[in-house]
């Protein structure tokens, strides 16, 4: 008698909606999760603060540097305090392989503390966004996509694509807002 | 099958690691259909189980390591007794091309990624280019009979049958047909290692490390004036760097924000001479040495092999 053997492996069971919606902005901390790659969400999460706090929420932002040995100890350590003080993340930028994995990760963990969490890819990366996301349990993890190539534009053209895509931004995040609604209508 | 699973010494349902990107669970039984396929030696269990512990690290990074638009592979050294019990090469051609179990073990380990953790171009994996090294693995070992100095894992803390999993991207040559003296060696070595587009000059990596074979004629040369390798590592990290006026104007300010720019206005292509990882393999025809770049952060791993 002949057996076959597997010799994949499965994958975890899913949750497939994007957990809670942001609501309202005012009075509420964002936590904005950036990187030391993408000078064009440097970029993006600027004009994106700006626009947050004038709906009166408070931004926090944390940078994403080393995160192997103990410099990653480290960076662990700090981001679950930065999602501990958070009452939604913003998390980026999937704009290659490895950062996509660490973005959606990342993302999965703040998704993971119960608050909104959106994470944020370029169009080239959005298949492996939600490829990752659903192979790490939450398929139905918000993802705003920004287009792609992104960072080699120059800046007024990455602060143009910031400001036009804030509204869909918001919509993709669950806020309910004066701008929001304003744009939804 | 069944000699795979007693070999391994471990029962079949036994978790070895969660493997990324897909998180699923490598078992024992997992590895051991997979080395079938491969045509692996039933006694590799013991260093395909080993290594895939080693990869399952965190230093080591596994989950942007699968997923990289990087060209990387993790490349599996081998130290220890369990070399030649193997057959794993070290000598002439042991990165490619030598008859052996190298091939079988290291296609074992890629299939792994494939079928078990799920790296697949296009899919989870966003290489632009791959690497050979993708296909069949990179399996070799260190040349300890003819190594001056103390084999690379029992440096790393680990004594006798080792692995030691490096993320590699890919192999190149270093062919020199002029120096005669151990700085001679060793400067060409470090000043081939240190070209711009290498992962450690990337300012997108807070730090990272490189790896150099020396085949054991210069090896001889090298070790009469650098006995102690830690030498050896000062020596080609100080070598191993670029000028900043090297870069064009716009390089400067996001190297000098990483504090990378040294007083004497060079940057270094890894932090520290630790950094550097320095062993013997390759045959003895001399001539060469071989480079094999580091990716993203990954931290090299060292573990025992137990039977």
């Amino acid at each position: 008698m002949t057996i076959v053997l597997d010799p994949t492996a499965g994958s975890n069971a899913d949750i497939a909606t994007p957990g809670p919606d942001a609501g309202p902005l005012a009075g509420k901390r964002v936590a904005i999760r950036i990187d030391m790659l993408w000078r064009s969400w440097d970029w993006v999460s600027q004009i994106w603060a700006e626009e947050l706090r004038a709906e009166g929420a408070q931004v926090e932002f944390w940078r994403s540097c080393g995160r192997t040995g103990e410099e990653g100890r480290v960076a662990a350590e700090e981001y679950a305090a930065v999602l501990a003080r958070a009452d939604m993340a913003i998390v980026g930028l999937g704009n290659c392989g490895s950062c996509t994995s660490w973005t959606i990760a990342d993302a999965l963990q703040a998704a993971a503390t119960g608050i909104p969490t959106i994470a944020v890819a370029t169009a080239h990366f959005e298949a492996l966004a939600k490829n990752l996301a659903r192979r790490g349990g939450r398929s139905g993890l918000r993802l705003h996509i920004l287009p792609y190539p992104l960072d080699i534009l120059p800046r007024s053209e990455v602060d143009d694509i910031a400001r036009n895509q804030y509204r869909s931004f918001l919509r993709d995040f669950g806020v309910r807002s004066g701008l929001a609604q304003l744009s939804a209508a | 099958m069944q000699d795979f699973l007693v070999r391994g010494g471990r029962f079949p349902d036994e978790l070895i690691a969660h493997l990324p990107p897909l998180k699923t669970e490598c078992t024992v039984e997992k590895i051991a259909i997979n080395a079938v396929m491969a045509g692996a030696p039933p006694e590799s269990m013991p260093l395909l189980i080993a290594a895939i512990e080693a990869m399952a690290d965190p230093k080591f990074d596994l989950a942007g390591l699968n997923a990289t638009t990087g060209s990387v592979v993790p490349a599996v050294i081998v130290n220890g007794p369990v070399r030649n019990k193997l057959g794993i090469p070290y000598q002439a051609g042991c990165l490619g091309g030598v008859a052996g179990s190298a091939a079988g073990i290291g296609r074992a380990l890629r299939l792994i990624m494939r079928n078990v953790a799920g790296q697949l171009i296009d899919s989870t994996s966003q290489s632009v280019y791959g690497t050979p090294g993708r296909v069949a693995g990179i399996v070799f070992g260190e040349w300890e009979e003819r190594s001056p100095w103390a084999p690379l894992a029992e440096r790393r803390g680990v004594k006798g049958d080792a692995v030691t999993v490096y993320g590699a991207m890919g192999t190149a040559n270093i062919c020199d047909v002029v120096a005669d003296s151990a700085e001679g060696f060793l400067e060409i070595i470090a000043k081939s290692m240190a070209y711009p587009g290498a992962n450690g000059f990337l300012t997108s990596s807070a730090f990272s490390e490189t790896l150099c074979a020396i085949n054991p004629v210069w090896a001889e040369v090298i070790a009469r004036q650098f006995p102690d390798m830690r030498d050896v590592q000062a020596f080609l990290w100080d070598k191993c760097a670029l000028p900043i006026d090297w870069w064009r104007p716009e390089y400067r300010k996001p190297i000098e924000a990483l504090g990378r720019i040294k007083a004497d206005g060079r940057v270094h292509l890894v932090p520290t001479s630790d950094d550097v990882l320095v062993m013997v393999a390759g045959g003895l025809g001399g001539l060469h040495a071989a480079m094999l770049h580091s990716w993203g952060t990954c931290l090299t791993v060292t573990r025992a092999i137990s039977e």
